[in-house]
């Protein structure tokens, strides 16, 4: 156990002095406000527009913002943190492939399945640390500026979405234990990605597609209960497992 | 008789087709020196990463201390210390922060970890350094490469070309760490610089063509190779001039040297010939066999 705390350590060292700790907090915090800033901002800005659209022949309403608003800005935003999240952690095994860094930890004995664990477990933390703060932030304003009562099944739909997170860190970590550069493990996991979202489309199999999990607006709504979700969610905790299983196997044939 | 640390048998391995190693044979007995002498691509680094488990042979067995090496899952590294060619560190750690990592994960005691890794810092010269690794030159972490192959008192230590990217103070300065190291363990390092191999390793073996050519002491392949000869400087230039028209296998060198390769009798044939006609000597020095020669002769 101790070699395997011992590279968590160096892990969480890395994140921290290489910056990206403090971008990953600051990241997730700006999205976090943006959220509800954008559903406050949102009447003042139709008002500011109100004359030119006047000119152009569109008469602009009362706009109606709630909580509702802030939410929906926060599933919107969210995608684009957890792209920025693969692309800010995606050379996390690569770049030790490449420095030869990975090497001399291999040659004192370390076992080749703890740097797998120690890695997947720091990128699921760290992924869920940056979502709980972007949420976190979202949440403390909606509740004071609005009635959060009509976010129905809001902790649902959050935590699909966060396992949805947690799915595609897997599978940075699975391509990242087959393949020699950051920019393949990117292309590769965005692929999976885009076959899973294709999934959706086909009613058969559009109940086991983990992107399935994106889309939680009618649960919010309170539209659809939480169980329309259960083969979806099975399958990406499934997928998550396998895939971690598959790269510690990878690890141990790949020769450095 | 010394125990083998390493012992290599019929070792094998090709990359796309392209046949490296073809059937290596090595051992390297405890408490030597050995330097693995090849050139460039001859596939040094190839063995020594089979050594360490880190690729996986073809065919042949790798043991080290009497243990075999498995691919992939390599125990018997707790008696490898290895240092790379061109070592890489975590550059956002210090040097005694690095040397705690080491010894975390490979399982030592926080007592003696602590202890260690100051008396080696020490002995490779960064005792007294604070900053991070990201501002060390080539040599320094070249240095810090060795603290951290000793740092768990390995019984092999395993030195890939350590002096080859380096300037002579450098080389200097690694050369004697590791002869002040050869009390603590057994050390194998490859290099293509001859005087090296002559300045610290007590055996060594020629690699070519992905076979050993040759291996013994140094003082062993050095009289495989008989004496090259003789120089004969004489003090005028016409002496010399004559010498040469009474011996014509002489060979005129610079100046007023001449060069002689051939059996001994014709040598005290040269040399009675000088006395008979009393001519002025500078100089009458044998020419030493060198390990370069030998190497050029191997590789051929």
């Amino acid at each position: 156990m101790k070699p395997l705390f011992a590279f968590m350590k160096k892990e969480i060292l890395e994140t921290a002095r290489t910056g990206r700790l403090i971008i990953l907090v600051l990241l997730f915090a700006l999205f976090g406000i943006m959220n509800p800033a954008i559903a406050k901002l949102t009447p003042w800005m139709m008002e500011m527009f109100s004359a030119s659209l006047a000119e152009s022949g569109l008469t602009v309403a009362n706009v109606q913002v709630d909580a509702m608003t802030s939410w929906g800005q926060f599933f919107k935003n969210i995608p684009i943190a957890l792209i920025a999240f693969v692309l800010i952690f995606s050379d996390s095994f690569t770049k030790e492939y490449r420095s030869g860094t990975l090497l001399l930890a291999l040659t004192k004995g370390l076992s080749r399945y703890k740097v797998v664990l120690a890695k997947t477990v720091l990128l699921f933390s760290l992924w869920t640390l940056g979502y709980g703060l972007c949420f976190s932030i979202t949440y403390g304003y909606t509740v004071y500026f609005w009635d959060n009562g009509i976010a129905r099944h809001l902790f649902s739909a959050a935590a699909m979405w966060w396992l949805f997170g947690v799915w595609v860190i897997s599978l940075v970590v699975l391509f990242s234990s087959l393949l020699q550069n950051n920019t393949s493990v990117i292309l590769c996991t965005g692929g999976i990605v885009l076959l899973a979202y294709v999934l959706r489309a086909i009613p058969k199999a559009k109940a086991y597609s983990p992107a399935l999990l994106m889309n939680v607006n009618s649960l919010l709504c309170g539209v659809e209960e939480a169980n329309v979700y259960r083969e979806a969610v099975l399958a990406a905790v499934a997928f998550a497992a396998i895939f971690v299983v598959l790269s510690v196997l990878n690890m141990n044939k790949r020769q450095v | 008789m010394d125990m083998e640390i390493l012992a290599i048998e019929n070792l094998k391995k090709s990359f796309g087709g392209k046949e490296v190693l073809r059937g290596l044979d090595l051992t390297v007995p405890e408490h030597s020196i050995f330097g693995f002498i090849g050139r460039n691509g001859a596939g040094k680094t190839t063995t020594m990463k089979a050594i360490l488990g880190l690729l996986k042979p073809d065919s042949g067995q790798v043991h080290v201390c009497g243990e075999k090496v498995c691919f992939g899952q390599t125990r018997t590294n707790r008696h490898i210390g290895y240092l790379p060619d061109v070592p890489e560190f975590y550059a956002y750690m210090t040097p005694l922060e690095y040397l705690r990592f080491c010894g975390e994960i490979s399982g030592m005691g926080k007592a003696d970890l602590a202890t260690r890794s100051n008396e080696l810092l020490k002995l490779v010269g960064l005792g007294q350094e604070r900053r991070r690794i990201k501002g060390f030159s080539r040599g320094m972490k070249q240095r810090l490469g060795i603290a951290q192959a000793l740092l768990n008192r390995p019984k092999l230590l395993i030195c890939d070309e350590p002096t080859s990217a380096l300037d002579p103070v450098g080389r200097k300065e690694i050369l004697d760490i590791l002869l002040a190291a050869k009390e603590q363990t057994t050390i194998l390092f490859s290099t293509h610089i001859l005087s090296d191999v002559e300045r610290i390793c007590t055996e060594a073996a020629f690699l070519n063509d992905g076979k050993i050519a040759m291996q013994g002491t140094i003082e062993e392949l050095r009289s495989m190779r008989p004496s090259d000869g003789f120089i004969i400087e004489t003090e005028q230039k016409e002496d010399a001039g004559n010498l040469i028209k009474a011996f014509n296998d002489l060979k005129t060198g610079e100046e007023n040297t001449l060069t002689f390769h051939g059996d001994k009798e014709r040598f005290f044939d040269i040399v009675r010939y000088v006395a008979e006609n009393r001519i002025p000597i500078q100089r009458i020095e044998r020419i030493e066999p060198t390990l370069e020669s030998l190497f050029l002769e191997v590789t051929k």
